[in-house]
């Protein structure tokens, strides 16, 4: 029973941080349409950024974050205003096509500089343990919970309640009538772009004490990303992040109850019968 | 039944000089620079038969290192484990492939998917496919499988190293062009791309959308299988990470971009042009600076993406028949 | 007030809009008449800076603004209420009149201005917090209508009001068009339907495959025979 309830402690903690890796994606989609298959090597960059803060100044991933948010915000607002949006109003499939070469180029770009050996980024708190009865939490595990949680809560009332939040779910909800309101389109999808690579730096952060990371990680992330987007509906904030925890979960439990290989079929497995039989996500809504 | 612009290419000098030359070049060039062709021709090969579903049907399939990876794995291991030929193993790979994608096909028209739920589908389907030959020891797991040393020996599948699998891979990939070359003026080819630009609309006008997606599908899979089995023999080496994971896809997917979607030569002239360019840097200073030539592709991609989105083969088509035009002579290196 | 001459304007290189000119002077309210595809939309579209003009002036207040982008023409006071009314549907009354009014001049007001709105149109008052999704054609329209007021327009250039709505809702949309006017409000009214539009405009130009084919007062609009001629497309 034990087992169990580690599973489920894990699968719920990791599962929020891969939550937060997908609301940047989600948000992103809404209001431009674009998935970003570059999205798991933004994470990669973060990662190896704070690694390199820590080789040089020795920085706990936990600080440098504070230099690696807004360092990948602006490289996001960059890639869009220069590589993604001159691509508006043509296929949306040269876009996948687009990502991809961006992905090659993050990716060989960090290998280039940083070499191909598994890495790591220690924390102070990367050994720190949480003892609960018989389940045993890593504390890192549960910081990512709670900054996530805390994350997403926050965008959620940023979208909710500020102007700027407004003018983003507008641009989503019709952008030609956003327009008309005197919201500037364009500059809103590279700030939400911005503000979605800006998130992977948070995510980078959480999952970097105890993680080894390595270059060619990044499209491990981009799937895992993409199954929770999809999952939660695209779009729907609360169903994304409940999809991070199903993620999540079924990776747990699918590593512990069947076996370590096979268990990580579970999550795609899952995905494949939701895009078939609910492709609508998780969402509660019908519009 | 196809039309006779396929005659036309087929009569044409230009393919069979072109095929002449290259068959002769074993014999004049050194074993590096065949080996740098040799991989081109793979990459042609896979390229173009991506090209079928993704370029013509307009559906960018990044399920692809499946077939590549049924190919080579599987016949690699029903070799090494159960003594079975590797012709048949062949066969056998590339009737599971025609199946797996005629599956893929179908999955996709019975639950209607977009553009973008096909790409993420296949995409899973290929992280799939990946985990299970990592996990499956009888595919030879993470370590991959090594093949006998090749002999020479054609009833065994072997071609006596370079001159042979080269002859084997120009041949190969100028079927898979032909390929192409028949589709596009075959009925078929009218239907893909009807369903490319409009898939509601073919249906309304009694397109049978469902059949011409499988076959696409299917021809491209086992055509893909082949090669994966050609390929590997080629390598020796059954690497799970090179040919089972969705990497090999997108690589693919990369070339046919830049060379141009949807045209018979484009896919073709991509690979030709990028892989050698990414093999030399690999060679040259893959030692120093590993990953470069990637990071090259990735360039090179967005690049052309946003320099001419519909690729290179217009720029290079214009260049050629300017040449015609002008010079009596002009180099038959820049049709594929 | 505003100002357009020899406008020329269309989607890839092909003008809907051949040599416009339109006039409207402060308080006025200005009808564009025309069949389907005459460019009544392109015309107002160009106005909001959605489309850009291959030729012409657009004048506003004395102040050259062809080159102006949708949100610096916000900023001015030229506000469409669109066709289609084009709420955000899933975001509530309040929030949609909250970004009526999102641009730097109206923001400061918004509260006094929102209290204004409500007084209008009382039925949107008794659902604030309902998504404008649900709601009927008709409460989309006044919804569409209170966003425009709310960036405190100063040409209000209503696309289609009465579209799809029924005869009571129509009848009721003209009265507040009516009374926006008594309030001083200058509008430019695109319509379809001819005799509604004749009735609450004092002017009207009635567009013909791109160009002016009349203009002038209603009631001479009204009676030139070109005005049928160019609504059947004779």
């Amino acid at each position: 029973m034990s087992e169990f309830w580690q599973a489920l402690a894990q699968g719920v903690l990791i599962g929020s941080t891969y939550g937060l890796l997908a609301l940047g994606m989600g948000l992103v989609y809404g209001v431009s349409g674009i998935v970003n298959f570059a999205h798991g090597d933004f994470i990669s960059l973060a990662m190896f950024m704070s690694l390199a803060l820590f080789s040089a100044f020795a920085l706990d991933p936990y600080v440098s974050a504070l230099i690696t948010i807004p360092v990948m915000a602006l490289i996001g607002g960059l890639v869009y205003r220069y590589l993604l949006r001159p691509m508006a109003g043509h296929q949306f499939l040269m876009i996948v096509q687009l990502t991809l070469g961006l992905s090659l180029v993050i990716q060989n770009g960090i290998l280039m500089v940083f070499g191909g050996q598994p890495a790591r980024t220690p924390s102070i708190v990367e050994s720190k343990l949480i003892i609960l009865g018989d389940v045993v939490l890593r504390l890192p595990h549960l910081i990512a919970f709670v900054v996530a949680f805390a994350m997403a809560i926050g965008l959620y009332v940023m979208l909710r309640s500020t102007d700027f939040g407004r003018s983003i779910r507008a641009v989503h909800q019709n952008a030609r009538a956003a327009a008309l309101m005197g919201v500037d389109v364009g500059r809103v999808q590279v700030v939400t772009f911005a503000i979605g690579v800006g998130i992977l730096a948070v995510a980078a952060a959480l999952l970097l004490p105890g993680t080894p990371i390595t270059p060619t990680q990044g499209l491990q992330y981009t799937v895992i990303t993409l199954l929770v987007v999809v999952l939660g509906g695209m779009t729907n904030f609360v169903s994304i992040m409940l999809s991070g925890l199903v993620i999540g979960l079924s990776e747990a439990f699918g590593q512990i109850y069947v076996s370590d290989t096979l268990g990580r079929l579970v999550p795609y497995a899952i995905f494949v019968l939701i895009m078939l039989f609910r492709p609508q996500g998780l969402t509660w809504r019908t519009s | 039944m196809i039309g006779k612009g396929f005659y036309q290419t087929l009569a044409s000098p230009w393919l069979w000089g072109v095929l002449a030359v290259a068959a002769c070049l074993p014999l004049v060039l050194n074993s590096y620079h065949l080996h740098l062709l040799t991989l081109a021709l793979v990459y042609v090969a896979l390229a173009s038969a991506w090209n079928i579903v993704g370029g013509m049907a307009g559906q960018i399939s990044l399920a692809h290192s499946l077939f590549i990876g049924t190919g080579a794995m599987l016949s690699t291991a029903l070799l090494l484990k159960f003594g079975i030929n590797m012709w048949a193993g062949l066969v056998i790979a590339a009737a599971i492939s025609g199946a797996l994608g005629a599956m893929i096909a179908w999955i996709d028209f019975r639950f209607q998917l977009g553009h973008l739920s096909f790409v993420l589908i296949t995409l899973a389907f290929a992280e799939m496919g990946a985990i299970i030959v990592e996990g499956w020891e009888f595919l030879g797991g993470a370590s991959g499988l090594l093949l006998p040393r090749d002999t020479g020996d054609l009833l065994a599948f072997q071609f006596g190293g370079g001159h042979g699998a080269f002859w084997v891979m120009l041949g190969l990939a100028a079927i898979i062009v032909l390929v192409n070359v028949a589709i596009l003026n075959a009925p078929l080819g009218y239907y893909l791309r009807t369903i490319r630009d409009n898939e509601k609309a073919a249906q309304a006008i009694g397109v049978n959308v469902l059949r011409h997606k499988i076959t696409a599908m299917t021809i491209s899979a086992v055509l893909t299988s082949i090669v994966g089995t050609c390929y590997v023999r080629y390598l020796t080496f059954a690497d799970p990470y090179l040919l089972a994971t969705p990497t090999i896809t997108i690589e693919i997917v990369l070339f046919a971009t830049v060379g141009g979607l949807g045209r018979p030569f484009g896919p073709a002239l991509g690979a030709l042009l990028l892989v050698p360019l990414g093999e030399v840097l690999r060679g040259q200073l893959g030692g120093a600076v590993p990953g470069l030539h990637y990071f090259i592709y990735g360039v090179v991609v967005i690049v052309v993406i946003l320099a001419t989105p519909r690729g290179l083969l217009p720029l290079a088509e214009r260049a050629w028949r300017g040449l015609r035009r002008r010079g009596p002579e002009p180099r038959p290196a820049s049709v594929s | 007030m505003l100002e357009v001459e020899g406008l020329v304007a269309g989607y890839g290189g092909t003008p809907m809009l051949r040599d416009v000119s339109v006039r409207l002077a402060a308080g006025e309210i200005v009808g564009l008449l025309g069949a389907n595809n005459a460019g009544k939309t392109t015309l107002i579209n160009c106005l909001s800076g959605i489309v850009q003009p291959m030729a012409g002036r657009i004048v506003f207040d004395g102040q050259d603004v062809t080159r102006a982008t949708a949100r610096e023409r916000v900023e001015l006071g030229i506000i469409q209420v669109p066709e289609g009314r084009l709420v955000f549907p899933e975001m509530s009354i309040r929030e949609n009149l909250l970004l009526g009014g999102f641009c730097d001049r109206a923001r400061p007001h918004r509260p006094a201005q929102m209290e204004k709105v409500l007084e209008l149109f009382p039925r949107l008052k008794e659902r604030l917090t309902q998504a404008a999704g649900t709601l009927s054609g008709g409460e989309q329209q006044m919804l569409a209508i209170g966003r425009g007021l709310m960036a405190e327009a100063r040409i209000l250039m209503l696309d289609e009001p009465s579209l799809g709505l029924s005869p009571l809702f129509v009848q009721y949309i003209f009265e507040i068009i009516d009374k926006l006017h008594k309030d001083g409000l200058t509008m430019l009214l695109v319509e379809q339907n001819l005799n509604l539009t004749l009735r609450h405009a004092q002017r009207c130009y009635v567009l013909e495959r791109g160009q002016i084919a009349v203009e002038g007062d209603a009631d001479i609009v009204k009676n030139d025979p070109r005005t049928r001629q160019a609504y059947l497309g004779l």
